[in-house]
């Protein structure tokens, strides 16, 4: 019995022109031994990490000023003290638990955030442990010390804030998006407009109309049982205070070599904005650890090779911003939020159903149509190998020691031949001897279709013009995975494959509008944006009256050829638009 | 590869008979404002087809969004119902895509016409064949449309009023011009010392000129000679009114029209709802917002130019 995908062109609802698609078939033996033995493939893969590096726990010593660039904002021990700390620098637990909140009584309510305002962990207790923990890893010459510690972190819907604090400042946010709530624009982000879809709004587990939640509560430590303490805690003193529990998810990490995998396999988060800013005055003390050399002109705006440098405005709700048409300098901060939200994030909570057997034999069918490993077409979705080595890096196959090396696996440019960059002495570190990566201004290496080249297009211009407008769209992705792997198990039983698995996305930014709405609709939705190519396949959500099918432009030696997708391995199935307050204002605007 | 025989007219547009003179004025219109081969960064060069024999080895096509950035970057884009009321004066629309918007009495919007034809295309038109234009401003804008209304002296009148305040053919802003988006697309093989993007950073706050600047200049780095694809033109690659509704919440119908060009190449693209849906546009939701001004539909309309690279044939 043949598999066999008519892949037949669409007629264009969008203007647009068909191109000649790709033929499909394969046998459904060949399909099932081939999903097999990927599974049990990408589950062995192993990182191998840069031996005897020594990184001090101070940031002091990777921190050289750079002339010529302004100086950035101090945040002090009162600002890290009210910064929530999940954003920067991040939980980065292997475990963590999400709880959707209704309010109930309101002044129980506000007595409740009385009592959970002491829990909440700040940017100052996450980042002294971030600093302790790289200095216990020099020390025992270990990967993961035995550090242990639990966080909580909360955020508010705008209709929360409009019953806690009042209408005034809930309409105070300039962000529309957050005042629309998530459930308003589901669609608008693609997502399915069939009732009957389990992706559409109405069948969220949360989010949908009349499952909004009020406050999320973000529970992260790397003890289970620390874990499953806390969140006992806050859900016994939430029932108490009226709270009404609409929805938890736990989250954990994938185990093993898989630890930062999401279920498909691949590395995730790899790729994350440098927030600018000092922790102190003192020279080269900086939130985001700077490794290149001052005398490249790179170190104006990356931190390390491939990060880039982002003004904390973009983040952090006023502070001073990125300029719309420069690499490092500022732009004002922003002033169109209550001034009581200063030093806020908005958060975007997405739980994502991730459809793995889905995206694998899909990924089979169109190797072997196209006569390659089935991994090597999957890391043309993704734009990286499974060890999270980007492919255009080493386009051909895997490369476990790339992808272990921090200052090696994000440095790369898609339009123009890689230059080396210099980096300051790294103890230990013999610098980045792997291949640097060539022009592919075509995307014939990297497709334009690739998710990471649709999420960060990097010095590619986009429709927007310059690459540096695209630097106002990055985010703080802080997600984790939910439920039991299949990748790495050889034969998973049917009642494995049958259980949920995704992921809890999560980010943190400045405007849900021009950040995660727009990465989401204009550039992994559209298949003409950033770049002709076709839609993200990994995120990319597209419902043109009820048709769902999606497609990619996949180059090949005899010319593009279209695949079109019509099966789905990623559906929304709840989540939310938070604002993430400082820690201060939820004892005094909040719940006052 | 042999050299191109004639520039064609946008999207290959027909609407004077084969053998009209016209078709040679409009080859003669491109091929005076290319030079044979204008050299550019890292060995690379823009060429004329006609004149310059290159192996085409790839195409690109570059895409923008319709609405001006520059009106929303005027505000870091905290105000974008400030941008978007800007937006609706054609003066302002710089990214080569214009449109126009209808209102009944309620001030509702009822139609947006948008245009990525250039005004050089209908004065070439004119000065073979005045009656053929007045036909086809009677076909587009209004049947009371009189020769008289588009020229002053005999001159053809870019600003006529069908073109303006009672109607939309072509592009009036005054940088809309085939003429500047080929010597945009002409000096852009040029980076300067620019190794890469991060290291050159055109001016304009636009998102075309960067767009045509970096994306050429980057081919030309490469070596590459390049040229525009035939049919040359500015056109509307695509639309998406994905996640728009009715007043009842329903995804909308498909309410778009591509007047003139074709998919993929589109030069006149209306958006109307028709009377029988009983509503308009007005009452169409984006993402749960009422569209109340043009450019929140220009926002989701994607513009393109479309380039050719290779290497010099010997």
């Amino acid at each position: 019995m043949k598999s066999k995908d008519q892949n037949t062109t669409p007629v264009p609802e969008d203007g647009l022109k068909p191109i000649k698609p790709l033929e499909i078939s394969i046998k459904q033996k060949v399909l099932d031994q081939q999903f097999t033995k990927v599974l049990v493939d990408v589950g062995e893969l192993q990182l191998k990490l840069p031996k005897g590096v020594m990184i001090p726990s101070l940031g002091t010593e990777f921190g050289a000023d750079v002339p010529g660039v302004e100086p950035e904002p101090v945040y002090g021990a009162r600002a890290r003290a009210n910064i929530q700390g999940n954003k920067i620098p991040g939980f980065n637990k292997d475990h963590q638990h999400f709880l959707f909140f209704k309010l109930g009584n309101l002044k129980r309510a506000k007595q409740w955030l009385h009592w959970i305002a002491p829990l909440i962990s700040s940017m100052e207790d996450v980042l002294a442990f971030v600093r302790a923990h790289r200095a216990m890893r020099v020390r025992l010459g270990v990967k993961e010390p035995p550090m242990c510690a639990t966080w909580v972190n909360i955020a508010f819907s705008n209709a929360a804030i409009r019953a806690l604090v009042s209408r005034a400042d809930a309409e105070a946010f300039g962000d529309q998006s957050f005042r629309q709530g998530l459930a308003a624009r589901s669609t608008y982000l693609g997502d399915p407009t069939r009732r009957r879809h389990p992706g559409n709004v109405r069948n969220w587990l949360v989010g949908g109309p009349r499952r909004e939640a009020d406050i999320l509560v973000i529970v992260a430590a790397d003890d289970p049982e620390d874990l499953v303490t806390i969140v006992d805690s806050i859900k016994g003193r939430a029932r108490s205070a009226g709270l009404r529990l609409l929805f938890e998810q736990r989250g954990d990490t994938l185990p093993g070599a898989l630890r930062g995998h999401e279920h498909f396999g691949f590395k995730d988060g790899i790729s994350q904005p440098g927030v600018r800013g000092r922790v102190s005055s003192a020279p080269g003390d900086y939130i985001t650890p700077r490794y290149i050399d001052p005398s490249d002109p790179r170190a104006r705006f990356f931190a390390k090779p491939g990060q880039l440098l982002i003004w904390p405005g973009q983040f952090l709700l006023g502070e001073p911003r990125q300029h719309t048409e420069h690499l490092y300098n500022s732009a004002a901060a922003a002033t169109n939020f209550p001034r009581w939200a200063a030093l806020g994030s908005y958060v975007v909570c997405r739980r994502l159903r991730q459809d793995v057997p889905a995206f694998w034999r899909f990924a089979i069918g169109v190797a072997t149509a196209l006569g390659i490993p089935a991994q090597q077409f999957a890391s043309m979705l993704v734009g990286r190998w499974p060890s999270g080595a980007p492919i255009m890096r080493t386009p051909a196959t895997d490369n476990a020691a790339l992808a272990g090396d921090d200052w090696a696996n994000n440095h790369f440019i898609f339009d123009d031949d890689t230059r080396p960059s210099t980096l300051v002495p790294i103890p230990g570190y013999p610098g980045d001897s792997f291949a640097q990566a060539s022009a592919d201004v075509l995307g014939a290496v990297c497709p334009h279709f690739a998710h990471i080249r649709k999420a960060n297009p990097r010095d590619v211009p986009t429709d927007l013009g310059k690459p540096h407008d695209s630097l106002l769209r990055m985010i703080l992705r802080r997600g984790i995975p939910f439920g039991k792997p299949i990748v790495g198990i050889k034969r998973p039983p049917l009642r494995l494959l049958k259980q949920e698995r995704g992921l809890m996305f999560l980010c943190y930014g400045s405007t849900i509008e021009d950040q995660f709405e727009f990465l989401t609709r204009r550039w992994a939705n559209s298949p003409i944006q950033p770049n002709f190519g076709g839609h993200d396949p990994i995120i990319g959500q597209r419902d043109t009256r009820g048709n769902r099918v999606r497609f990619i432009d996949v180059p090949t030696p005899g010319g593009t050829r279209r695949v079109n997708i019509k099966n789905e391995w990623v559906v929304p199935t709840g989540g939310g638009y938070f604002f993430s307050p400082p820690i201060g204002a939820i004892t005094s605007v909040l719940g006052a | 590869m042999a050299l191109l025989a004639r520039f064609d007219t946008p999207d290959s547009l027909r609407d004077l008979p084969l053998g009209s003179p016209f078709y040679d004025n409009w080859h003669n219109f491109i091929d005076v404002r290319l030079q044979p081969a204008t050299a550019g960064s890292g060995g690379g060069e823009f060429y004329d087809p006609t004149e310059t024999n290159v192996n085409v080895i790839a195409e690109h096509s570059l895409t923008w969004m319709g609405f001006p950035r520059d009106l929303m970057v005027a505000t870091n884009r905290d105000n974008r119902r400030a941008a978007f009321t800007a937006g609706e004066n054609r003066d302002v629309q710089e990214e080569y895509c214009e449109w126009n918007v209808w209102r009944n009495r309620a001030g509702k919007i009822t139609k947006v016409i948008f245009v990525t034809e250039t005004p050089e295309y209908w004065e070439q038109m004119w000065a073979v064949d005045r009656p053929t234009v007045v036909a086809l401003y009677r076909t587009l804008v209004s049947p009371a449309v009189v020769e008289a209304d588009l020229h002053s002296g005999g001159v053809y009148n870019r600003r006529n009023s069908w073109n303006t305040t009672n109607g939309i053919v072509h592009f009036i802003q005054t940088i809309n011009t085939l003429g500047a988006a080929l010597g945009l697309a002409q000096g852009s093989v040029n980076s300067g010392a620019a190794r890469d993007n991060y290291e050159a950073n055109p001016g304009p706050t636009t998102s075309v000129d960067p767009r045509v600047q970096m994306d050429i200049g980057t081919l030309s780095r490469r070596g590459l000679s390049v040229t525009l694809r035939e049919p040359i033109g500015l056109y509307i690659a695509g639309y998406d009114d994905t996640g728009w509704t009715k007043p009842n919440g329903a995804p909308v119908d498909n309410y778009w029209r591509v007047v003139r060009g074709s998919p993929g190449r589109i030069l006149r693209l209306e958006y109307e709802v028709p009377s029988s849906a009983g509503f308009v546009v007005g009452d169409i939701r984006i993402g749960g917002r009422p569209i109340e001004w043009g450019g929140q539909i220009a926002e989701h309309v994607t513009c393109t130019i479309a380039g050719v690279a290779g290497w010099r044939a010997r």
